[in-house]
């Protein structure tokens, strides 16, 4: 028979190690929840910058689009900070004489976000 | 050999404590990171359906706009007060006065001519600022910003009238 007494080291450090286990999950289960958050802010930041970066390329003469030296971001980038450092990239590609196809881009840590829009030379109609 | 009946040795206290307490340690400068990395992070406002209310109605005003007066009655265009004169569904027109001015509300107030025709107030919003900003065509697009209660930038917005012949 058990002799009445208290808990031995073994039996207390047992039941600290599942304490521990549960308080462990929790915390990685609110990490999770938080990187999770963290990923969505960020791809609403940078897909804000992007979307007012578009407003501007819709907007740039046909002719000029596709000059090397004119192909960097030309909107305002303040609400990127929260990302620094950040990489900015316009690729612009040409499939047909009156058509180009701009993709902007965004890097950040290990993650990226593009948008891209079609040009079609209108004429200098202001129709884009 | 019988054990006594006894509590813990001081060794035993000693060794539990020190071993949950440097597991304690790791768990909370885990968390202290996670929680300095949350601040540098604004408040996603487009999860709030009172932002976002304001935002499509705003971007409606503008797109369909022709034309953005310096002052209307007593209200002079700032950065605080957007001012657009705007067309309606039903073709009339209509002057919209968009008063940022009270922090956390936003006020529209749309005139048919001189007369107030409709208010609608926003609250529990972040602070706007409405400026404008020269596009490559010519167009003078209007740039929404709002931020935080820390002062961080949580939207920012272009908006570029539709063209109008």
């Amino acid at each position: 028979m058990r002799r009445g007494r208290g808990f031995s080291l073994v039996e207390v450090l047992v039941a600290l190690a599942i304490l521990a286990i549960v308080i462990t999950t929790t915390i990685a289960m609110f990490a999770e929840r938080t990187r999770r958050l963290r990923d969505a802010s960020e791809t609403v930041l940078a897909f804000q910058a992007l979307s007012n970066e578009a407003e501007y390329w819709r907007r740039e003469p046909f002719a000029q689009i596709d000059k090397a030296d004119n192909q960097t971001f030309k909107s305002d980038l303040d609400i990127l900070k929260p990302l620094t450092p950040y990489a900015t990239e316009v690729k612009v590609d040409s499939p047909r004489t009156d058509m180009r196809n701009v993709t902007l881009t965004i890097r950040w840590a290990k993650r990226e976000a593009h948008l891209g829009i079609a040009r079609a030379d209108t004429g200098g109609s202001g129709l884009w | 050999m019988r054990r006594r009946a006894r509590g813990y040795t001081m060794m035993e206290i000693v060794v539990t404590l020190a071993i949950f307490g440097v597991f304690l340690f790791i768990l909370v400068t885990l968390t202290a990171e996670m929680r300095r990395n949350e601040k540098k992070w604004p408040v996603n406002f487009f999860a709030h359906p009172e932002v976002g209310s304001v935002l499509a109605r705003m971007r409606r005003d503008i797109y369909d706009s022709t034309a953005r007066p310096d002052n209307f009655e007593t209200y002079n265009s700032s950065p605080m007060t957007l001012i657009v004169y705007t067309i309606n569904d039903d073709g009339t027109a209509e002057t919209v006065v968009w008063d940022f001015t009270t922090p956390g509300e936003v006020h529209r107030k749309a005139f048919k001519a001189t007369m107030l025709a409709s208010e609608w107030a926003a609250h529990g919003l972040p602070l706007f600022t409405a400026t404008t900003e020269s596009m490559p065509s010519g167009q003078e697009a209007v740039r929404i910003q709002a931020t935080d209660k820390e002062h961080k930038l949580a939207i920012d917005e272009l908006i570029v009238p539709r063209p109008h012949a």
